[in-house]
């Protein structure tokens, strides 16, 4: 029969609580920060696509202002037919997602992306 | 030299390049290694502590210290060795996230005590002898500040990704 250690017993309490104290946070993976509605934008490749880390990611300039784009996982994004290289820097492209909603932040993730006639639709159950 | 400057130089290292140019499954994997490397570094802490604490004081102690302290520092050196490169492959993204500076000084704080512990005189005796309640409280001590500055280098560490 085990024994009730109170020590044990707080250790679990403690972490029973954190996600409940850190519940802001979960909103990532909604992509909590942005904005619902869909923007779209045109402009020219600055960065091309980066595979490397947790998200792709590209950089594109509309205007005066560079934004961040943030896309799918690497291997999902890969998954939409996109390829590091594919979309040359200097290119024109029509990106379609949810910017921030901190508008001083030019930053969007992702639903997809026009270059030519091609469109690369790396997360396409968000249109 | 302050530490957004270190970490657009890790980034631009050849290890930031090799690591960026290892294909779309990489990161994932990287970070899975990183993750069973803290899994086996806590888990392992975690027992320790929960018995320097009182829990379990049927288990001799020194049966237990050394398989923890064996696999928590494996743990340690695997978590160490994914997360480096992990770190390298965006470091500069990070150079503006608070968390950075909750997990490292965590994690050196949390070092700095296993040090104390493994040098004090209570530590050393567990091995040969049973301990006198004052090393019995030394050791509670340092399993209480090990629990605290773990858990908040895991969830600093956790947090940077949700900046």
């Amino acid at each position: 029969m085990p024994r009730f250690h109170p020590a044990l017993f707080a250790a679990a309490v403690l972490f029973a609580a954190t996600p409940g104290a850190l519940s802001p946070a979960w909103a990532h993976h909604g992509w909590g920060g942005q904005e619902e509605q869909v923007t779209s934008l045109t402009g020219t490749v600055v960065e091309g696509v980066s595979m490397a880390g947790p998200h792709a990611t590209m950089k594109i300039r509309s205007g005066n202002d560079v934004w961040d784009l943030t896309l799918a996982p690497p291997a999902r994004t890969a998954r939409s037919g996109l390829k590091e290289g594919l979309i040359p820097v200097g290119a024109t492209v029509t990106v379609r997602g949810n910017r921030n909603s901190d508008h001083s932040r030019h930053e969007m993730k992702t639903i997809s992306i026009r270059h030519g006639s091609a469109e690369y639709h790396v997360y396409p159950d968000r249109e | 030299m302050n530490i957004p400057h270190l970490l657009f130089r890790l980034e631009a290292s050849p290890l930031g390049a090799f690591t960026r140019g290892l294909g779309v499954w990489s990161y994932g994997i990287i970070n899975l290694v990183h993750i069973l490397g803290i899994v086996m570094l806590f888990g392992s802490i975690l027992l320790l502590d929960l018995r320097l604490l009182g829990v379990w004081r049927s288990i001799p102690l020194s049966a237990l210290s050394r398989p923890t302290v064996t696999l928590a520092m494996t743990g340690f050196f695997i978590a160490v060795a994914s997360g480096i490169p992990m770190l390298a492959v965006k470091a500069g993204d990070y150079s503006d996230n608070p968390f950075l500076l909750i997990k490292f000084p965590a994690i050196a704080l949390a070092l700095l005590n296993v040090w104390l512990v493994h040098r004090s005189e209570a530590w050393r005796a567990h091995r040969v002898r049973d301990l006198a309640p004052p090393e019995r409280r030394r050791l509670a001590l340092g399993a209480s500040l090990s629990l605290t500055f773990w858990l908040t280098a895991i969830t600093g560490g956790r947090m940077i990704g949700y900046w």
